[in-house]
């Protein structure tokens, strides 16, 4: 992997010249919170966000798309248009390119959907390191470094971004901006390494995910799960916020007197109450602590059953987003029978 | 009246000097001149007025500030098209940035170099808005 270093304050003459590349989408202050946007001036950024309100995903899997046209005669038409636009996608935090990461496990694994794939191929992906708030437990699930997923990835050095170039697109970035970017010393390198190991100290949660599927196996029957069902109101917001919820609807949307319309794909969340309902109006789970039970399996012991690895980046957007503060870390460290989270 | 009296010329530049002497010589070259001094109030006025050439400064309240402007610009359907003229001393002051937009990394058509030589700012002005005259109205038989 090549490593350069770019300054700081070339960062704006950088992301100036990688609008070739793409629209330039950034964090940008939404309110007192975050949101990836288009970068229409360079003080709009935000590199020193916490989190955005929603994660990447909205790139690659947006909230509402229309998959196909229908109409009397011409059958069902896929809806391509779009697809092909460029997108640079700067200053994403390692937990959201492991979130990426997964959701290829997806959509672009055994089962290709070619929505997804075509805006993965169109999108560039700039990374840039973060420091963990009192909500990140990505270190616990392995996702505050990336090795992959990424064209470029900034490590702040000081003056300095220390750059690792992934892909041969970050390559004809580092190019494209000619002679921003400069060779790393050997300072700089040990500057890196400092950074790295007081980051890792910074982190105030932990969740041991070793044994976490067994032991949620043993905590099948669980009184947890009924108290959680309880305090959550099915509302939805930790799937929308979650970097790896992939769960959606898709339904024609038929308007009377009409013979064409769109075939829709929305999101859709395993806690709303009609998720497992079927035809008929069987509803496999009807309850809320069935549906938010759910949830926790697919993320912790699902997910590791099909990709080895749990579908829980650590971005703690979820504690962030509930109404009625349900904690992931909380609810881990309980099955666990471990009280204090934050003192380790 | 000839012809080019009706072509319309925004200049967007946060230098009052140089957009009034610009803006002097542009009028008495017959053309309309429309002034913004920032890089969104020229968003504003192109997508209302769609003038027939863009002149853009680049470093204005930000020093890339011109860039992102150009290229919001060609994200809006109705100027995407429209010509833009790149006029920065940036090259000159930010001796570490040397990405000229002539290695086309930039959505421009013309980048001129400050200070400007006006008759030739006039005469690529004309070039443009000739061709694209010529391209609009075909000689007949063509």
């Amino acid at each position: 992997m090549k490593i350069l270093k770019l300054p700081k304050n070339k960062l704006d003459f950088f992301t100036s010249v990688v609008q070739q590349f793409g629209e330039v989408h950034a964090p940008v202050e939404q309110n007192g919170q975050f949101a990836f946007q288009p970068v229409r001036r360079w003080s709009e950024v935000r590199l020193d966000y916490n989190r955005t309100i929603l994660p990447p995903k909205k790139y690659f899997l947006p909230p509402r798309e229309t998959l196909l046209q229908y109409a009397g005669d011409a059958g069902y038409v896929p809806v391509m248009e779009g697809l092909d636009k460029k997108i640079v996608l700067f200053g994403v935090h390692a937990c959201d390119v492991y979130g990426l990461n997964l959701l290829d496990l997806v959509f672009a694994g055994a089962y290709r959907d070619p929505y997804y794939q075509a805006r993965r191929r169109n999108t560039a992906i700039i990374g840039i390191e973060c420091t963990p708030d009192e909500h990140c437990f990505c270190r616990s699930m392995r996702a505050d470094f990336v090795e992959q997923g990424f064209d470029l990835f900034f490590f702040d050095i000081g003056d300095y971004y220390f750059t690792l170039v992934g892909t041969a697109l970050g390559d004809d970035m580092v190019l494209a901006t000619g002679p921003l970017f400069e060779p790393v010393s050997h300072q700089d390198v040990e500057e890196y390494k400092r950074r790295s190991a007081l980051k890792r100290e910074a982190f105030r949660l932990h969740v041991e995910i070793r044994d976490l599927p067994e032991i949620f196996e043993m905590e099948y029957s669980s009184d947890i799960w009924q108290g959680l069902g309880e305090r959550c109101l099915s509302c939805g917001a930790c799937s929308m916020v979650c970097p790896t919820c992939y769960c959606y609807e898709v339904a024609d949307e038929v308007q009377l007197g009409s013979r064409e319309g769109p075939r829709a794909r929305t999101w859709d969340s395993c806690l709303f109450a009609t998720h497992a309902m079927v035809a008929g109006g069987e509803n496999f789970r009807k309850t809320r602590p069935s549906r938010v039970k759910f949830r926790f399996y697919h993320k912790q012991r699902g997910f590791v059953a099909e990709y080895g690895r749990p579908g829980c980046v650590g971005c703690g957007r979820c504690i962030v987003a509930c109404p009625v503060k349900i904690d992931v870390v909380e609810v881990l460290n309980q099955l666990r029978s471990v009280q204090n989270v934050a003192s380790r | 009246m000839s012809l080019e009296s009706k072509k319309k010329i925004l200049v967007v530049d946060d230098d009052a000097d140089f957009v009034e002497s610009v803006s002097l010589f542009l009028e008495h070259n017959n053309f309309t001149v429309l002034k913004a001094r920032d890089g969104s109030q020229g968003l504003k006025v192109a997508r209302m007025e769609k003038p027939d050439l863009i002149l853009m400064d680049v470093m204005m309240n930000e020093r890339t500030e011109g860039f992102f402007t150009v290229q919001e610009m060609r994200r809006t359907p109705e100027l995407a098209a429209t010509p833009i003229f790149i006029l920065s001393a940036l090259y000159e002051t930010q001796a570490g940035f040397r990405v000229k937009p002539q290695s086309s990394w930039l959505a421009h058509d013309e980048f001129i170099a400050k200070p400007v030589d006006m008759q030739a700012l006039l005469e690529k002005i004309r070039a443009r808005l000739g061709a694209r005259q010529a391209a609009a109205f075909p000689a007949e038989g063509a």
